[in-house]
């Protein structure tokens, strides 16, 4: 399954933000999308997910060969998408167990068995290294920032998506968090999981190494490559493939 | 001594209560801003108390509410009659008392004559008055020092026809280190036509009692009016857990305080409602500190669909010498329909220094942010917004910690937001698209 992202212009109510984008992510692949704040990296992660502040004017979103521009993001979640959010919202009142079994019931037409549903978060909570007190409490309410993402890593785990993006999972860890939030997402790659790591910095990438990166700048992609390219904007900084666009731009 | 005689001091009671009510105006009352609380619809002179035979079960609105729960003791008032009484009799050995306050006036002159409206007066407005002056039957409940007692007690207030008007008196005494749960419930049928239910309800928690009290109110799609005032005094080192809970009626107007009197008292008062329709709920609490040394944590959450109105008002107040008490209010409400219209107001009086006392109150809508989370997950929009309701609530309906009255409130509740599930639907669809 591929995940096609075509010329896509996308809009808040003030201004418009991404300017034509192209993008493709296939299952089994993993892909990086790195670009400075303000980029319009959350954008495109929030509009491939469907958020309704986000308005789309050009171009296409497309999964699997159907058209989700129009999609709501609940459909595009059953269809096989995911987003690890970059600031999760707290859902008072419901515990992360019942979330998550809510949220695989909402992918199936008969509900999941009380025990079957158990045994797998039993699994995955272990693998995620999880405290087991950790799924009765409330979702995201009183969380750490490291406990958020690890909840989010978690619903990944659970959902198993064909396609994920992380939206920043990686900011504001601290490097023990930051391990094994990547263990994580390592553990779940493989052949039918396509990943869309959003990043500003490179570090991450140390830990899961993409075979596609692109850099984003003021609303377009502006390079494509392989990981050596995460490492030139490692030397060099946005600023100078700043400046290296304007160059050409002025050509 | 003959019974005439030993009740005299009621009857004084009650005449001058009943010439108040007749000097006395029908009250509206208002705030600044948009707020009124009018009578103006209701039809009192076409309301009267109405009598019932005791029967061999319990109607089925009752039973329904109740659940199959044990009790250690229960009254039910229909109407103005006491129609079903009962007590465990181990816990009547212990001196543990459970029955009708007139039944109780008779028996037990002294102890009722002792406690009997020092928290309550006549001379709060003509409804306070017409309760006191009119309340038959009644509840009188009394557990003695150093008495646990560990199912519920529960009453009953019920009315199912048109034209009744109930006045009801509950009067609880909890002993020094007494343990117990008290549950009221006041309920309505679907009645087609008025009703009135003018209340007084006071609980005293001796000297480091413990007591949960519950107050479930759920008067159906008639056009009851619900008048009442409720408090709750607590004493030196005692705890009272409170949790009042509306669910339903044409007009409440309540009036709810807890008073810490004495040092070391503490209390939890958390309440909730849900309104629909065009019902109209009018709520003022006060968390009374009369010495220092007290602690109060008061939260209060509502939602609110149809046309309907509503109103929270939450004071806290620190009298002088108070020192060392330490209070939170936190007042919450979620508005679910355009036309629905509401407020929640904290407020704060403390005449006395080194205290802490926070309060806090929110009108809102449903987030967005959070039903796209959801949804993201596959949860569809209107599923979304159901839990959401519901997690708002859950803080406030696991505080009953009584798992039968807790589902009996999920259940009202779910069947509340699916009647309205269309209007919430449109509204925050709306709201989406202006998103």
């Amino acid at each position: 399954m591929i995940l096609e992202i075509q010329n896509l212009h996308v809009r808040t109510e003030e201004r418009e933000i991404l300017h034509g984008v192209d993008l493709k992510v296939e299952q089994g692949e993993t892909h990086a999308l790195m670009g400075p704040n303000g980029s319009g990296k959350s954008t495109l992660a929030n509009t491939i997910m469907g958020n309704p502040v986000y308005e789309v004017t050009e171009g296409k979103i497309r999964f699997d060969g159907q058209d989700l521009t129009e999609a709501d993001p609940d459909e595009r979640a059953r269809a096989g998408l995911f987003l690890a959010f970059q600031y999760p919202a707290t859902i008072p009142g419901v515990s992360v167990a019942n979330f998550l079994r809510m949220a695989v019931n909402a992918r199936r037409d008969e509900p999941i068995k009380v025990k079957d549903f158990g045994k797998m978060m039993r699994e995955q909570v272990e693998l995620l290294k999880i405290d087991p007190e950790f799924v009765s409490r409330y979702l995201n309410e009183g969380f750490s920032g490291g406990e958020k993402k690890r909840a989010e890593i978690l619903q990944l785990a659970m959902l198993k998506p064909a396609i994920a993006v992380l939206d920043e999972t990686d900011s504001g860890l601290d490097i023990d968090a930051l391990r094994i939030v990547s263990d994580g997402v390592k553990a779940l790659s493989g052949p039918d999981m396509g990943t869309l790591i959003i990043t500003h910095y490179t570090r991450i990438l140390n830990y899961v190494r993409p075979q596609f990166v692109h850099i984003m700048l003021d609303g377009r992609i502006v390079r494509d490559g392989g990981p050596e390219l995460a490492d030139e904007l490692e030397q060099k900084g946005y600023e100078f493939l700043r400046e290296e666009v304007a160059a050409a731009n002025a050509g | 001594m003959p019974a005439s005689t030993a009740t005299t001091w009621l009857e004084e009671l009650r005449t001058t209560a009943r010439e108040a009510y007749a000097a006395e105006p029908v009250p509206s009352w208002r705030r600044s801003g948009f707020w009124t609380t009018s009578l103006r619809a209701l039809d009192l002179d076409s309301l009267e108390a109405r009598g019932y035979e005791p029967v061999g079960g319990l109607p089925e609105i009752v039973t329904g509410a109740l659940g199959q729960a044990e009790h250690a003791g229960l009254i039910v008032q229909h109407g103005q009659s006491t129609i079903y009484s009962d007590l465990d009799p181990a816990l009547a050995e212990q001196g543990v008392i459970v029955c009708p306050l007139e039944q109780a006036v008779e028996e037990h002159p002294e102890l009722v004559r002792q406690w009997y409206m020092r928290r309550l007066s006549h001379q709060e407005g003509k409804f306070a008055a017409a309760s006191a002056a009119f309340w038959s039957g009644g509840v009188f409940v009394h557990v003695p020092s150093n008495v646990k007692v560990d199912r519920p007690i529960q009453s009953v207030y019920l009315i199912d026809e048109p034209g009744t008007a109930q006045y009801a008196h509950t009067l609880a005494v909890v002993g020094e280190h007494a343990e117990c749960s008290i549950r009221e419930y006041c309920l309505g049928a679907n009645i087609d036509g008025q009703a009135l239910h003018a209340g007084g309800f006071e609980l005293y928690a001796q000297a480091g009692a413990n007591v949960r009290l519950a107050h479930f109110h759920d008067w159906g799609t008639g056009d009851i009016y619900d008048i009442s005032t409720k408090r709750v005094e607590i004493a030196r080192d005692a705890h009272v857990d409170w949790v009042p809970i509306h669910l339903g009626g044409r007009l409440t107007k309540q009036t709810l305080d807890i008073i810490t009197a004495e040092r070391g008292s503490d209390m939890r008062h958390t309440g909730l409602y849900f309104t629909e329709r065009d019902e109209h709920l009018d709520l003022f609490t006060t968390d009374r500190h009369e010495q220092g040394h007290t602690t109060g944590d008061t939260v209060w959450k509502g939602a609110l669909t149809g046309r309907s109105r509503a109103s929270y008002e939450g004071l806290i107040h620190i009298l002088p010498d108070s020192q060392e008490t330490h209070t939170y209010l936190q007042t919450h409400q979620m508005l679910l329909s355009s036309q629905a219209k509401g407020d929640a107001i904290p407020s704060l009086i403390v005449e006395t220094d080194d205290v802490s006392a926070s309060h806090g109150g929110t009108v809102g809508e449903l987030d967005e942010g959070q039903i796209f989370y959801m949804t993201s997950r596959g949860i569809t929009r209107s599923e979304a917004v159901r839990i959401l309701v519901e997690g708002y609530f859950e803080e406030v309906v696991t505080r009953l910690r009584d798992p039968g009255l807790e589902e009996l409130v999920r259940h009202r509740i779910a069947e509340k937001l699916k009647a309205a599930e269309d209007q919430v639907a449109e509204f925050i669809g709306e709201r989406a698209e202006v998103g």
